[in-house]
């Protein structure tokens, strides 16, 4: 055993390499412990950096394009152009009343911040490799900075949505109020999707390739052209007999099941996609000028805050690898 | 346990093993790997690039590194300052480390040197205020004055690891780990970058620092670690651990190179001229008893070195050498050697080359030891090329 003490006496130690094991003890196996608690509070220590990263992520998006950062205007406002006239023809979507462009945007407003993040904070530990490996802070703060980067965009985008309600003549509601609280929702699920895929994709590049297609699946998953509601709220499951329904101008109407066991599919879609309800309360509230449906809310919060945890529990798992393999 | 003190590293047993497939496995490679970890248990193909490793550094102490490409210097760096994590062992260490493990990873080159500035400090854990306080004399330290509100992609490569290096060089942690980035710039950025590496040492930080640039090394740390094959070869003062590894690669040297040449050397006497010991500034003599398969019109060199490849001063003859067996007799005049432990290295070349083969290769063949004084002790952050010893008479009137 060599000990290099710098302070210690002059003699040079030679190692006797024949005295060191083949494989470790196994007392002395590291093994890399996380602390919720700790981990948030080191995390908030170094803020100041997921601002910096945020700040030049942000300046060099826009530094080079002549049109600069009115590309955060232009680019949602010609995803709703192509929505508007795709979708606005399909039967059956409905838009409750609304202007289908103002229905669809906030919808894609929504989804715009969900997707982004997700596309660039997935790939954030990659695309930040020369700093993984060279520089020592939190890891969260990658993915984290590429979220924050998203929500910057994504508050741009604001601008085309005001003049949208100038164009048609409509302000939003004052229930608009509880969007805030909604936003956060989003914010909480992204972040934990987030998190769970950029630890993921560091380590199998695969998902790199297929990341962009769950996400073009998610788009049509997610009611952002559609309306929360065409999820029926009683789905039958099993037992129970069905009530025949009367043919009106050539639809069945008043069919339904009596008794047995059914369930109300939207909130269980709105656990497990918890974008789903805020997609809809964020019409409501501001379209609608409706208070949100708190039954809803409360397990699309519940499902953010376990999607959260679980992510930040996967990304903290397989933190320790990540400047070995980067 | 006792807090240690704010500087303090201590490494204890520490292990670290990378895993031995050099590319991420392909699709097929998972599978065999599967069917075989189902087979024998065993999990992942791995080697281990550090083995029970113990380093202790007090506050204030300088540390320095040193070993081959590939030895884990830059590992053990990465270890202490949790960029990785050991497999094995302990790494305790106190206090706000500063981790200079590269000059531009932290550079955006879309980004203006001005940005940069503020981006890398913040990365390296400056705070923004620290940084705008400090910002004239970064600046003014990388010599940027003029390009600092230039996009980064259009500075030189040199510009950028000036830049690199500056901001991190005005970090103030209570330990700083340096991984090879001296190599920054020209010869004056260097001496610049030493001495205020010097500045940060007298100060009262800890340095921990990797170089291949042994003098450098021995300009600015007491104490040294020499690791070879994953494990601590050698440890102690910086003089007497660089001694040992350059004998060690000396000694690789002639090894790789001792089957190599048409002429073969048989056997090498070095004597001083007036019969007595070797000493500094005594006439040396030197003599080579050499075999050729044929006659040749050559240049005969003979350099002399102390740990690298590169000799400190040649001395050459161009003449006609002869088949078979001879010898080769050099006087070399007033040798400036202190005292210490050199190598001695022929080497031919022909006029007639030109058949891919040199006539005797460039290779150390034996080494000797000088008597003398020693060399005097440098000033803070120098080094010299070529520590020679020149006699020297003062008179300060």
């Amino acid at each position: 055993m060599a000990i290099a003490d710098s302070s210690g006496g002059d003699a040079l130690v030679v190692t006797d390499v024949s005295s060191i094991p083949a494989e470790p003890p196994p007392e002395l196996l590291y093994h890399h412990k996380t602390r919720f608690i700790e981990s948030i509070r080191v995390l908030w220590a170094h803020r100041e950096i997921v601002y910096t990263l945020a700040e030049r992520d942000f300046r060099a998006q826009y530094k080079q394009a002549t049109l600069g950062i009115l590309w955060a205007v232009l680019s949602p406002v010609a995803t709703l152009m192509i929505f508007v006239i795709v979708f606005s023809r399909v039967k059956g979507f409905g838009s409750e009343g609304v202007p289908y462009a103002l229905y669809a945007f906030v919808g894609i407003l929504c989804w715009s911040f969900f997707a982004a993040s997700l596309g660039s904070g997935g790939n954030s530990l990659l695309s930040n490799k020369a700093l993984l490996a060279k520089t020592q802070f939190p890891r969260e703060c990658f993915p984290l900075e590429s979220m924050l980067v998203s929500g910057l965009n994504t508050l741009l985008s604001w601008v085309p949505l005001t003049i949208l309600f100038v164009i048609f003549g409509r302000a939003p509601a004052l229930t608009t109020l509880w969007v805030p609280l909604f936003m956060l929702i989003e914010v909480a699920f992204a972040a934990g999707i987030t998190l769970a895929i950029s630890s993921l994709i560091i380590q199998m590049r695969d998902l790199t390739q297929v990341l962009p297609i769950i996400l073009s699946l998610g788009l049509f998953a997610t009611p952002v052209i559609w309306p929360y509601s065409k999820i029926p709220t009683n789905f039958h499951l099993a037992g129970g007999h069905q009530v025949s329904g009367v043919l009106v101008n050539g639809h069945i109407v008043g069919a339904h099941w009596v008794g047995g066991v059914s369930v109300n599919l939207q909130l269980v879609y709105g656990f497990f996609n918890p974008l789903g309800p805020v997609i809809a309360a964020a019409r409501r509230t501001m379209l609608l000028g409706l208070s949100p449906q708190w039954e809803l809310t409360a397990v699309a919060a519940l499902g953010a805050v376990i999607y959260l945890a679980v992510g930040f529990r996967i990304f903290k798992r397989f933190e320790v690898n990540f400047a070995d393999i980067a | 346990m006792p807090t240690l003190p704010d500087g303090t590293i201590q490494v204890e047993h520490v292990w670290k093993k990378f895993r031995a497939d050099r590319t991420a496995p392909k699709f097929y490679d998972q599978m065999k790997r599967a069917r075989r970890a189902i087979g024998s248990g065993a999990r992942h193909d791995y080697r281990w690039v550090l083995k029970d490793i113990n380093l202790e550094v007090p506050p204030g102490g300088t540390l320095a590194l040193i070993g081959i490409n590939g030895s884990g210097k830059t590992t053990m760096l990465k270890i202490i300052s949790q960029v990785t994590y050991q497999s094995a062992g302990r790494c305790t260490v106190q206090g706000r480390i500063g981790a200079l493990l590269s000059v531009t990873s932290g550079i955006h080159p879309e980004l203006t040197g001005r940005e940069n500035v503020f981006l890398y400090g913040a990365v390296l854990g400056m705070g923004r205020q620290t940084i705008r306080d400090r910002f004239d004399e970064i600046v003014e330290f990388a010599g940027l004055s003029d390009a600092i509100d230039r996009q980064v992609k259009f500075f030189s490569l040199g510009m950028q690891m000036r830049l690199g290096f500056s901001i991190a060089a005005f970090l103030e942690p209570d330990i700083l780990l340096v991984d090879e980035v001296l190599s920054v710039g020209d010869a004056n950025f260097q001496q610049k970058c030493l001495k205020r590496i010097g500045e940060i040492v007298r100060s009262g930080t800890t340095l921990l620092y990797v170089s291949h640039d042994l003098a450098s090394v021995e300009a600015s740390c007491e104490r040294a670690v020499w690791l070879a094959d994953a494990v601590v070869q050698v440890s102690g003062p910086t003089k007497e651990v660089v001694s040992s590894y350059r004998a060690a690669v000396e000694q690789n040297a002639s090894l790789v190179t001792s089957n190599e040449g048409v002429v073969q050397v048989l056997k090498v006497e070095i004597k001083a001229a007036d019969g007595g010991q070797v000493r500094s500034e005594c006439d040396l003599d030197i003599c080579l008893t050499l075999n050729a398969p044929e006659a040749y019109e050559a240049s005969f060199f003979i350099g002399v070195s102390q740990g690298t490849a590169f000799p400190m001063f040649i001395v050459r003859h161009n003449g006609f050498f002869p088949a078979g067996d001879f010898e080769v007799k050099c006087r070399m005049r007033h040798v400036p050697l202190g005292k210490g432990h050199y190598s001695l290295w022929p080497a031919m070349a022909g006029h007639a080359m030109g058949k891919g083969k040199p006539l005797l290769p460039w290779r150390p063949v034996t080494s000797f030891d000088v008597m003398g004084p020693d060399l005097p002790r440098l000033p803070e952050g120098v080094m010299v090329l070529s520590p020679v010893y020149v006699g020297s008479d003062w008179q300060v009137e």
